[in-house]
């Protein structure tokens, strides 16, 4: 496994085990924004919009990880992973992930 | 993983830290500190409780920002160190794996031969498939270290390495680190003295803020500075 290898495995490690905040929070804001706009026939250019509510969200992932489980850095330090770049590849991976899922759901709806 | 430009030349490399001032609530922790560690050595660490040691180690590996702190490898400045792919890698008192990481995965990102690794621990190998909370303290501490001390770094530092570990697995703990450091560095820090000692090359004690070096025979110098009972 070459380096950047070993530094993709260990971001999406990391996703997996803050997965359970983030998605339940994106599952919220479907629930409670997306869906509703469907009904309603109303969700066009609403993407924007939901990336910013779910960004707006992501302090409260961190601080809750944090609380949680402040020793979960050590074993990504030990693969060179800093907890920055950690952050950094939940963001880009979720996102991605909310994005694509909420795009869908608009576009099959339409 | 691949080392980096610090490791491409031949011989021992030095592991040096200097710089490192901390303080908490005001109070000075540490405030003069040189600290020096190479290739084929077991350097301990030792000092009272409250007097740095951890936090010693973790503004060496990087992962405790500490302005000022200057951490070179064979002259080279590396910090954060751990950023250093092969240069270094730490052991905490807190459990090293997440919730969710099995020893397998551990082992596989971290490119640790299970099976070397576990080579004078047989009866652990059966726990490969074993998470994070379905091992007892001490076989999970043991574990952790065979899987740092086995991974292909220049340096390990070791932080409470000992604790919970049954007396007849640290006498062969005690022999794989006396291997280990045929091809590296290893620091380590840990009250039990008694096993602490004779595995050491070189002594410090952390004392009022300071790192003092001991001589061959640190006892009497534990004793006067009230490491240990008089």
């Amino acid at each position: 496994m070459t380096p950047l290898a070993t530094r993709l495995r260990a971001v999406l490690l990391f996703y997996r085990g803050v997965a359970p905040f983030t998605l339940g929070i994106s599952a919220l804001i479907v629930l409670a924004v997306l869906v509703p706009a469907l009904r309603e026939g109303r969700a066009r250019g609403l993407l924007p919009m939901l990336l910013l509510l779910k960004l707006a969200t992501g302090p409260a992932v961190w601080y809750l990880a944090e609380q949680l489980r402040p020793q979960q850095y050590w074993f990504y330090y030990n693969l060179g992973v800093s907890r920055g770049r950690l952050w950094a590849g939940v963001a880009v991976l979720d996102g991605l992930l909310f994005l694509g899922t909420a795009a869908a759901a608009t576009a099959l709806a339409a | 993983m691949s080392r980096g430009p610090a490791f491409r030349a031949a011989g021992p490399h030095v592991l040096e830290a200097d710089g490192i001032r901390v303080a908490f609530g005001g109070r000075p922790v540490l405030t003069d500190i040189y600290l020096r560690v190479q290739t084929g050595q077991v350097v301990g660490l030792l000092g009272r409780n409250g007097s740095g040691k951890s936090t010693l180690l973790q503004a060496v590996f990087g992962a405790r920002c500490v302005a000022d702190a200057s951490v070179r490898v064979n002259g080279r400045r590396a910090v954060p160190a751990f950023r250093t792919p092969g240069l270094l890698n730490y052991l905490p008192q807190a459990p090293l794996l997440p919730p969710g990481v099995s020893l397998r995965q551990a082992a596989r990102l971290l490119r640790v031969d299970w099976a070397q690794a576990t080579a004078s621990f047989p009866e652990l190998r059966a726990q490969l498939e074993a998470r994070p909370g379905e091992l007892s303290g001490g076989t999970a501490r043991l574990l952790h270290m065979l899987l740092l001390l086995h991974a292909d770094t220049a340096f390990s530092l070791f932080d409470e390495p000992f604790t919970g570990i049954m007396p007849v697995h640290l006498e062969t703990l005690g022999a794989e680190m006396q291997r280990a450091r045929q091809r590296k560095g290893l620091l380590l820090t840990d009250h039990r003295h008694a096993e602490v000692l004779p595995l050491c090359d070189v002594v410090y004690l952390l004392h009022q803020g300071r790192l003092l070096k001991l001589g061959a025979n640190p006892g009497p110098e534990l004793r006067d500075h009230g490491y240990l009972a008089a």
